[in-house]
């Protein structure tokens, strides 16, 4: 007996001992601004170069650390990056970029106007989605340090989708690359940026980077810059093993215990409801109307999200948008109405309180599956709260379940009912309109491809061709109005968005102003580490 | 002896058809299966993205991602040891593949053979001594921590041992990028080794306890373990040297099997604690649909199966010799 206790007791001990052992060392040193790491859930968005990054928001913003653009934002709007000032001529058609002086790429040369014009010349021959330049005719060096880009028509969304959003690669590296996704060379990653990149790890999720310190706006802050893997932010930030993280809102108040900073993002991503408008029922606007009326968006926000969120405008655009329209036609939740509209279409209520049409009960189907947000997966109940809701109504619901994947391809080939969806992109240009309404964009899962009422394509054309803020901003107002009379989709709510960092290594980070880029809702600009 | 090696030659050519058609068949399955998966790369990497296409844009990624070579090229190819280059990364896929293992067999091997040491010890000791204190509570206790899922225990483990008391990092195999001495560095994997693998050795040490002692518990009753203790052998020698050995079959078997199922089988504490992994990587393939690795990860999985359970034929003949002399 003693035998046995004595031996069970060593293999437990054997354990613990190593357990003890392992738990005496520490990590490495941390001295302030030697380095800041990052925490993600995911981990991987793919090589840092405009080729290689996942087509993600997080992929984005891997690249944008290495490569600058000609203009950037911070949390206040435009400001200059590669270009020192920029006009537009309406008469030629064209942006004047006057660009900075003395800027160098990571291999020590040095950039030049060239390098734009190559650029541009570049993206045209092969595409990176982040930048469309088919609206570019062409680009050429004018004098010493200034580049003219010349537009085929006029285009406002330029600043941001161009401007704002291409990086500028170096032409001695890439003007021999015949195919830019397969080139994984280490030169396919000198820019101009901040940080030059050393390493990702794809198993592993991480990336490290290291500050240029020639970089034209002086030597970045922290001396290394580490993206780790860490799915559970809360933790991470609590024992210090980063610095600055994506949070839910509940995790708020533990962190701001601690000591860390908590900032909130404006309301630029929402979850809406997909409807195929193709077939009927769908099909007619006053049904569409009818679901609206049927949906209660704050009992979803309050039983789903715990409260945290707030109700989404039905015109897309987000109200917190310079663009908002606030006259745009809204549905309160009104089950008394959206029964009437149903019988206005010819439905008749059963005894069983639901609808049927012809002897044909009323049935939909709600595909829901997990959402990456901002590059987190974020699980929810939104399904099963809109089941209920419009099952309450008298509309039989069958509710699937599916991975993202499986959602997406059902929802791309039109094989669905409802599918419950969101996107961000709401806080920066309104061309956002565009890629989530015209039918041309087909590649989209969140796009309502919607090209039924001739007069919204219209005007989301001419939106986009209208370069003065005051007509384009009544164009888009009219917009507005027209989708949330349509409802080809339905915006249901905005998440409430957080990150979290610690204050003591004396960075601020902040939103951006717009999102990053195209409207990327990440608290992570480059200019928090440079400026 | 001439017969009995013409009666095992047949044998074991058998065993090698078997054995060879069983994977000619995994691979087949590896290059169709993922094939089946609703949904393809395009559309996952870019439909939700915050990249809008064009039907034209649309067409010339999938011709540029997509590539039906057929099986027959496939085979060819996995002959030449040409595992093809990853959709995501673009990359080979042996690169992805190898920068992922050592963590699997450091995380997977460890907690299978420390669980399988102490499971065994511990289920030994225990049916030596049946209907003792001992060992109704180390099976009652045992059955319990046998019904916690990995889940409950990984989560347990990182609020108690890295968010309150923070003697452990919440996720990651080592410190990435951290500049230590080859010391501090095994020091710090070690560091991070301990929460997932305290929860796989909670998760795999029951079951081999409980295996080890219904399997002890009946062979200690058999007539060979009597002649042994009444030759006056020492009593940890019958123990171990007469009786464990012969039931031992079924946890090394069991072991077999984990090994065997060891590319997938940390999936759960890979996530919660972001430890990097085979199953990870493997996870992360199936959710962009990267079907060149979805489909190396499968085979080498399915292959791996097929070599341990032959690698166990041997191991039983060595472990127990009737199993030689059976046919």
């Amino acid at each position: 007996m003693k035998l046995c206790t004595k031996m069970i007791c060593k293999s437990f001990l054997l354990l613990v001992i190593m357990v003890a052992f392992m738990g005496t060392t520490g990590h490495a040193a941390q001295t302030r601004i030697k380095e800041i790491r990052i925490a993600d859930s995911k981990g991987d968005w793919g090589y840092p170069n405009p080729y290689r990054h996942y087509p993600r928001g997080p992929g984005y913003i891997r690249m944008s650390w290495v490569f600058d653009t000609l203009v950037w934002k911070d949390d206040k709007g435009y400001i200059p990056a590669l270009a020192k000032k920029w006009t537009y001529n309406p008469k030629l058609l064209s942006f004047t970029f006057e660009l900075r002086e003395g800027v160098k790429w990571h291999d020590g040369r040095a950039f030049s106007a060239e390098d734009v014009v190559f650029t541009i010349d570049y993206f045209k021959k092969h595409p990176y989605g982040f930048v469309p330049v088919e609206s570019v005719s062409g680009a050429e060096v004018m004098g010493k340090n200034s580049v003219v880009i010349t537009l085929t028509k006029p285009y406002a969304p330029f600043l941001a989708y161009v401007g704002g959003t291409m990086p500028i690669l170096p032409r001695h590296i890439w003007q021999n690359v015949a195919d830019p996704r397969k080139y994984s060379d280490p030169k396919a990653f000198i820019g101009c940026g901040p940080y030059k990149f050393i390493d990702f790890n794809k198993a592993k999720g991480t990336y490290l980077y290291k500050a240029f310190k020639d970089y034209y706006h002086g030597i970045p802050k922290a001396e290394r810059l580490i993206y780790v893997k860490a799915g559970k932010p809360l933790m991470s930030l609590s024992t210090g093993e980063v610095d600055l993280a994506n949070i839910k809102p509940d995790m708020a108040k533990p962190l701001e215990k601690k000591g860390m900073v908590i900032i909130k993002n404006l309301r630029g991503w929402n979850k809406k409801l997909m409807i195929n408008h193709k077939k009927p029922p769908f099909n007619n606007r006053r049904f569409r109307q009818a679901l609206a009326h049927a949906i209660n968006q704050r009992e979803i926000i309050d039983k789903a999200h715990r409260g945290f969120g707030s109700r989404a405008s039905f015109g897309l655009l987000s109200p917190d948008h310079e663009f908002y329209n606030p006259n745009t036609p809204t549905y309160a939740h009104n089950p008394a109405k959206a029964r009437q509209i149903l019988e206005t279409l010819g439905y008749v209520k059963g005894s069983d309180g639901f609808y049927a049409k012809d002897g044909e009960p009323l049935k939909v189907g709600i595909m829901a599956s997990n959402i990456t947000e901002a590059g987190e997966s974020v699980a929810d109940r939104d399904g099963e709260v809109i089941k209920r809701q419009l099952e309450a109504v008298g509309i039989h619901v069958n509710l699937v379940n599916l991975e993202q994947a499986t959602t997406d391809g059902r929802v791309k080939k039109w094989d669905f009912d409802l599918a419950i969806s969101g996107h961000g992109g709401l806080l920066g240009d309104a061309r956002i309109l565009n890629r989530m309404i015209n039918p041309k964009f087909t590649g989209s899962v969140n796009s309502a491809r919607f090209g039924e009422n001739k007069q919204l394509i219209r005007l989301l054309r001419l939106q986009i061709a209208e370069m003065d803020t005051a007509k384009r901003k009544a164009l888009v107002y009219k917009i507005q109005e027209i989708y949330a009379d349509e409802l080809p989709a339905i915006s249901l709510y905005y998440p409430t968005s957080m990150a979290a960092y610690n204050p003591k290594k004396g960075i601020r980070w902040y939103y951006t102003k717009g999102g990053i880029s195209l409207g990327i809702p990440i608290a992570q600009n480059k200019m928090s580490l440079v400026r | 002896m001439i017969s009995n090696l013409r009666r095992s030659v047949p044998s074991r050519l058998g065993l090698v058809i078997t054995f060879g058609l069983a994977a000619l068949a995994m691979i087949y399955l590896s290059y169709s299966l993922p094939r089946l998966l609703p949904g393809d790369f395009v559309t996952t990497m870019y439909s939700s993205s915050n990249v809008t296409l064009t039907a034209e844009q649309e067409a010339a990624l999938r011709a540029y991602y997509t590539e039906e070579p057929g099986f027959g090229h496939y085979l060819v190819k996995l002959f030449r040891l040409d595992w093809g280059f990853s959709y995501a990364f673009l990359t080979p896929i042996s690169t992805l593949f190898f920068s992922a293992l050592p963590w699997t067999l450091l995380l997977l091997g460890t907690a299978n053979v420390i669980s399988m040491i102490i499971g065994f010890v511990s289920g030994v000791e225990a049916a030596w001594r049946p209907n003792s204190r001992l060992e109704k509570g180390m099976v009652g206790g045992m059955t319990i921590i046998e019904g916690i899922p990995e889940i409950s225990t990984g989560v347990i483990l990182l609020v108690v041992f890295a968010l309150k008391l923070q003697w452990f990092p919440a996720a990651g195999g080592e410190t990435a990028y951290a500049e230590l001495s080859l010391y501090a560095w095994f020091a710090d994997v070690g560091h991070h080794l301990a929460l997932p693998l305290a929860t796989l050795v909670l998760a795999y040490f029951p079951g081999n306890f409980l295996l080890t002692r219904n399997s002890m518990m009946m062979v200690i009753k058999a007539p060979f373990v009597t002649t042994a203790r009444a030759k006056g052998l020492c009593a940890r020698r019958v123990r171990y040297g007469h009786a464990a050995r012969n039931a031992l079959l079924p946890l090394v078997t069991r072991f077999g099997l984990r090994l065997a199922f060891m590319v997938t089988g940390a999936l759960v504490v890979e996530t919660i604690f972001s430890y990097p992994g085979l199953g990870t990587v493997l996870f992360n393939a199936i959710q962009v649909r990267d079907v060149p690795v979805i489909q190396a990860i499968v085979l080498v999985s399915s292959l791996m199966v097929l070599m341990i359970i032959l690698g166990l034929e041997v191991v039983y003949r060595m472990i127990d010799p009737r199993i030689a002399n059976a046919h």
